[in-house]
């Protein structure tokens, strides 16, 4: 048994591991009820490492994300009362616009989508900052229970927002699994170049990759906004972290082409771990950066492709 | 365009593409100077108020180029540390989170060994250097050792040392009020603060060690082709982590200047300095890619964007749109400065 065979596993060992110690430090962590709680609070950024994952999966990274969830909670905020639930329309438009120009400026222009996304990141945030004016703002109670109280709420011991990160998990995974787009992703993740030389539209799924990262970052912001009933255009910092952490820790390396979007669940919940034992064993709230910034150095360091990287590491 | 150009026409061979490339930002820097006058005349005249171009300019003023000078000089050593980086084709993100524990560290030391430099306090300084040498050599570590892509090693390193600074402070600020240290801003010589000087003075080190040392011609040896290098018997990674660790001097100099600016260190003293310096080194003309470019490229680059954000602000702008033309610009920079025809995909 060598570390090879097991990296597929690797994942599922940690999340049962951590789980375990977390479990016998503190057995109320083992409690149903809470443990629902605890996964529930996390569905934004769930979402928001799902629509990572098609970034990753083709070799890229989309550094953009915490900036589009922070104009998406300030767009949703400024234009609820005018569209109604429609607002989320405009969202998710936005998210799949600006996901696309930075794949774009990736595929045709020849920028390192860490550059343009970083960039796009600082457009969008630009656009927050603009249109909150600088300010927190806050949803109208009434309207924003009228539109969207059913994202949050339980029916029959399930909290919607379950439902939801089921819905959209399902949708990720049928796009991965079911289509010849997901096809092409595991092509263009597995080796671009081959996958160009046997003829296809390289350009178009990975423009469609950083698309539908946009989107999901932008649902999550959308989600994110709604549950604190407000907007800003700093409300999602510090979502970028933990979304790479999700995703990274759940089996999808940074160079691509294996893992996906059921990895990024175990990631997510590899998180919530970390996260609630940090809580029950009282590390601090500060220190938990750290602890996660160092998580994300392991996780790279164990799944990275090496033989992908043709010998230089840049 | 510019490989069309030379093609065309013998004639037009004057502006071949790497004459462009070389001259571009200086341009661009020129005309930036111009056009922010030209706004603020423009602005009068339409008010019927009588301006002179140039000599009525409130941008166009020493005064204010002591205030470019001031927001562009913990930049500046910023984006020299990340330009030896850069000149060997990798990148270095993790600025914001070194910076802060440089930052915080220096102030911790310098409170505790006596708050003033005429006493053991100033030993504070020379600490906070070695503090930025250790985060870059560990974060070179990671990158070199672990084979991680250094965008990605130097990001996660970033985080871990925003963390380490939060866990440092508490989320508390310090003030460093020693009048002397505090003197790199109030101090003036030649209407500009002492703080320029000395950034100035690290731009002729790092010149120095960009020209005239070994080390400097084997960043643009890797740059220009690790395996090349390789072959011809360098030892890149021991290149390599020298870089990064240099590149963590540098931004412990920032992160004096910066505290000598405001007078506070704190977890947020790192805030904004990721963006900003990558975008000054990359719009200066030091190419992504390696191996061309160099640290007076950063210089010009720096002051582009010094005298973007505060021509805005002079001319009214609203200073949220910086954000935005800061973004364009970098991509238009790295878009300008890509030879297409050697680049077969992007990741």
């Amino acid at each position: 048994m060598t570390l090879e065979t097991l990296k597929p596993y690797l994942p599922w060992i940690t999340l049962f591991v951590l789980a375990g110690i977390v479990g016998i430090a503190n057995p109320a962590f083992f409690n149903p009820s809470g443990l629902i709680a605890l996964v529930a609070d996390i569905t934004p950024l769930f979402i928001m490492a799902l629509g990572m994952t098609f970034a990753i999966y083709i070799g890229g990274i989309d550094l953009s994300v915490q900036q589009m969830a922070n104009l998406v909670t300030v767009i949703a905020t400024v234009y609820l009362a005018q569209f109604g639930i429609g607002v989320a329309l405009i969202c998710i438009i936005i998210g799949f616009l600006i996901g696309a120009i930075s794949g774009y400026i990736t595929t045709r222009l020849y920028v390192p989508s860490f550059v343009s996304t970083l960039a796009m990141g600082f457009v969008a945030l630009s656009g927050a900052k603009y249109l909150s004016g600088e300010r927190a703002l806050s949803m109208d109670a009434t309207l924003r229970d009228r539109s969207f109280g059913w994202m949050f709420g339980n029916t029959a011991g399930v909290p919607h927002e379950l439902v939801i990160a089921g819905v959209l998990l399902f949708i990720a995974w049928f796009l991965q699994k079911r289509t010849t787009f997901g096809r092409a992703l595991k092509a263009v993740g597995s080796g671009e170049l081959a996958a160009v030389a046997s003829g296809l539209n390289v350009d178009r799924i990975k423009i469609l990759a950083f698309a539908i990262s946009g989107t999901f970052a932008a649902i999550a912001g959308l989600m994110f906004s709604v549950k604190l009933s407000g907007g800003d255009a700093n409300l999602a910092n510090g979502f970028l972290l933990l979304a790479i952490v999700a995703v990274l820790v759940g089996g999808t390396p940074l160079t691509g082409g294996v893992g996906g979007v059921v990895n990024t669940v175990i990631g997510t919940l590899i998180v919530v771990v970390i996260r609630a034992g940090m809580v029950y064993l009282e590390i601090d709230a500060t220190q938990q950066q750290m602890v996660f910034g160092i998580v994300l150095i392991v996780a790279i360091a164990l799944t990275i492709d090496r033989s992908k990287l043709r010998g230089v590491v840049k | 365009m510019a490989d069309t150009m030379a093609n065309a026409a013998p004639a037009a061979r004057f502006l071949t593409r790497d004459r462009i490339i070389k001259w571009a930002p200086l341009l661009v820097l020129g005309v930036l100077i111009l056009l922010f006058p030209f706004f603020e005349w423009l602005e009068d005249i339409r008010a019927g108020e009588a301006h002179a171009y140039l000599i009525d300019s409130r941008f166009f003023s020493i005064r204010n180029a002591a205030r470019i000078g001031i927001a562009a000089a913990p930049a500046l050593m910023v984006a020299i540390g990340v330009t030896f980086i850069i000149i060997m084709g990798s990148i270095d993100l993790s600025m914001e989170g070194t910076v802060s524990v440089c930052a915080v560290v220096f102030a911790f030391a310098f409170l505790a060994w006596g708050g003033t430099v005429l006493s053991w306090a100033w030993l504070a300084i020379p600490a906070a250097m070695l503090v930025g040498a250790a985060m870059g050599f560990i974060n070179g570590l990671v990158h070199v050792k672990l084979k991680i892509p250094s965008f990605m090693a130097s990001l996660a390193m970033g985080f871990v040392g925003t963390g380490l600074a939060l866990l440092l402070t508490g989320g508390d600020r310090t003030r460093v009020e020693d009048p002397i240290f505090r003197s790199l801003l109030t101090e003036r010589w030649f209407n500009f603060p002492v703080m320029v000087y000395v950034a100035l003075a690290f731009l002729l080190i790092a010149w120095f060690i960009q020209s005239r040392t070994t080390l400097g011609r084997n960043f643009y040896a890797v740059g220009g082709g690790e395996e090349l290098a390789h072959a011809s018997g360098l030892n890149v990674e021991r290149v390599r982590l020298m870089g990064f660790t240099l590149a963590g001097v540098f931004f412990a100099v920032g992160a004096l200047l910066a505290v000598g600016r405001i007078g506070i260190a704190e977890t947020a003293t790192g805030n904004n300095f990721m963006f900003v310096s990558i975008t000054a080194v990359v719009v200066g003309g030091t190419a992504l890619w390696g191996g061309i470019g160099g640290v007076w490229n950063t210089l010009v680059g720096v002051l582009i964007v010094s005298v973007i954000n505060n021509g805005m602000v002079v001319i009214g702008l609203p200073a949220y749109v910086q954000d935005a033309v800061l973004g364009i610009l970098v991509i238009l920079a790295v878009v300008l400065s890509t030879d297409r025809r050697s680049v077969s995909f992007v990741k």
